[in-house]
């Protein structure tokens, strides 16, 4: 069977209004960054500006501290991303591999966490981080994602994957459980760590509520909250910079995703699968 | 000793004990925060509920049902409530739809599929208050380009976010923008696993595209349309960021949501006991709609996918 080419083209004809539609917003932001804030306001000036001005960019890096957001979204992501990997590796292994009272019980429990997001339980959560002595601090973004019960459950079904031979061979040479997971398990599950991480990374370099609630000073902010900020402070009155700020705050995020294309697409495609 | 080792022969609950001794510490740090910031404020708000508690205060009185009482008598709660609901009904399965078209179409060897791919997926690695605010721009009435469209085809400019009874709407199609290429990713993943003969022989037996797309391509993936349910609807609590960035809950409360009330209550005015109840309430919708689906969908799921 060999596609009519009115089909073949039919399709496109659907697709790429659809595909311009959806890019349209990213385009938006990014001409906007080198406009003019006349040209802004003026409709009659066409989508493209007519010379491309940089200075939107140092303005916006002067108006607040980018750098200092970027570093605190750098490390409050990566702690995150190493506590989970501890977390959900040690109780995957325990949930695929060894038998215990109650597993099922408790594996329904760390179920329990997806049904209730931070959205869901922000409010008492925020009392208790506060009660901790932990308000305005890095660790603070933390603490609530250490656990999850996603990573877990993506986990234990990679390694249940992992043939029960192998990990017997390591009992034999003297292999405990810890290094058995370490040796034989961690390593075959490899696809999965990195397709958890990549959406590990994404939700928690974008948080916006929680950071928000939890941050009171320059120092900790992340770039999302920065970015906040900034749009409050000159709501509409100067979109040029303002974009231009949006386009440093997407473009880490967006760079790794045209590089690592393959592998973003592939994390979130499967990640719900198997 | 003779009849204690017979014991121990006899029950070999040595070695088991050993073992969960083991599952037991390797759970223990999960357990730790897991109990920390999920179970324990639950209980807390359940708790909550029932009392008078002020923010910054550690007089806590009890209250009985009086809450729950002035929760079910309290318009603006059942606005937020219509609102949350309506956004979340609307959203997700048009989302899901556009999705699914979106998979099958594909689901082809077009060319430049990759380069599709991208276009529909990259609104996902946007944080949700640049996505908001770059909304609030192409929503301007003024001068932003969406009026201008709406101008272009001789359609009437709107108001958008200014607008009580546009606002809801404009959030909801950017939502739909924002998730559409997440779900179409998921989807496609169920679709490449479709044996490919089936299409074949519907094709020769005449089967119309939009017939195949129904009867075989539908029902086949049905596992994976569930999972994406139940994915978007645990993603559209995060209208929170949208309605905080866009409207902040405006005009006129159309934009409150229940996730925004909360807030509101305990950061504005105070009253973590009330918000606490307004959450429990969030926490039974949401689960109430889980159990509809899981029960209507999730048991159609098993009996046609397996």
């Amino acid at each position: 069977m060999k596609p009519s080419f009115l089909k073949k083209y039919g399709l496109h004809a659907i697709l790429l209004p659809a595909a311009l539609l959806w890019i349209g917003p990213l385009l938006w932001i990014l001409v906007t960054s080198v406009k003019t804030r006349v040209e802004v306001f003026d409709a009659s000036s066409g989508l493209f500006p007519q010379n491309f001005i940089w200075d939107n960019y140092p303005a916006a890096m002067s108006v607040a501290p980018f750098g200092t957001y970027m570093m605190n979204s750098f490390l409050v992501t990566g702690g995150i991303l190493v506590c989970q990997i501890v977390t959900i590796s040690l109780a995957a292994y325990a949930f695929a591999r060894l038998t215990f009272p109650f597993k099922n019980l408790i594996f329904s429990l760390f179920l329990l966490q997806i049904m209730f997001p931070i959205y869901a339980i922000f409010l008492t959560n925020f009392l208790t981080v506060r009660e901790l002595g932990l308000m305005n601090s890095l660790p603070a973004m933390i603490v609530p994602f250490v656990a999850s019960g996603y990573g877990t459950f993506m986990l234990r079904q990679a390694f249940r994957q992992v043939p029960t031979e192998l990990s017997d061979a390591a009992k034999l040479d003297g292999c405990g459980h810890l290094s058995t997971l370490w040796h034989v398990y961690l390593p075959l599950v490899r696809p999965t760590l990195i397709a958890f991480a990549i959406i590990s990374i994404v939700t928690h370099w974008n948080d916006y509520m929680w950071p928000l609630l939890v941050t009171n000073s320059e120092s900790v902010r992340t770039l999302p909250i920065g970015l906040g900020l900034l749009a409050k402070s000159d709501s509409g009155a100067d979109w040029t910079r303002l974009m231009a700020a949006t386009v440093i705050v997407i473009s880490p995020l967006l760079l790794l995703f045209v590089i690592f294309q393959r592998r973003f697409v592939d994390s979130f495609m499967h990640a719900g699968l198997k | 000793m003779f009849v204690l080792k017979n014991f121990l022969m006899r029950f070999p609950f040595q070695n088991a004990t050993k073992e969960s001794l083991v599952a037991f510490a390797m759970l223990l740090p999960s357990l730790i925060f897991l109990t920390a910031f999920t179970y324990w404020p639950i209980l807390r708000s359940l708790y909550f509920s029932f009392h008078d508690v002020m923010l910054g205060s550690d007089k806590i009185f009890f209250l009985g049902w009086e809450n729950y009482e002035r929760v079910l008598t309290d318009s603006l709660f059942w606005k937020s409530f219509r609102n949350t609901a309506f956004y979340t009904l609307i959203t997700i399965p048009l989302a899901i739809v556009c999705a699914l078209l979106l998979a099958v179409a594909l689901d082809t060897k077009i060319r430049g599929v990759a380069l599709y791919r991208s276009a529909f997926f990259y609104p996902v690695m946007i944080p949700s208050v640049a996505a908001g605010m770059v909304w609030v721009f192409l929503y301007a009435p003024g001068y932003g380009p969406i009026n201008g469209m709406m101008d272009a085809l001789g359609l009437p400019k709107l108001e958008w976010l200014y607008s009580s009874e546009w606002a809801l709407p404009a959030i909801m199609v950017m939502s739909i923008w924002k998730y559409s290429g997440y779900f179409m990713l998921i989807l496609l993943a169920a679709l490449q696993l479709v044996p490919r003969d089936l299409y074949e022989a519907a094709k020769l037996d005449g089967v119309s595209t939009w017939h195949q797309l129904v009867h075989i391509t539908v029902p086949l993936i049905s596992p994976t349309i569930y999972f994406v349910v139940i994915i978007g609807i645990l993603h559209s609590y995060q209208i929170f960021d949208y309605v905080f960035v866009m409207t902040q809950g405006g005009p006129a409360d159309s934009t409150n949501v229940l996730t925004l009330y909360i807030y509101q209550n305990a950061f504005q005015y105070q009253d973590i006991g009330f918000a606490s109840t307004v959450a429990n309430m969030l926490l039974v919708f949401i689960g109430i709609l889980i159990a509809l689906i899981a029960a209507t969908l999730g048991r159609r799921v098993h009996y046609l996918g397996r």
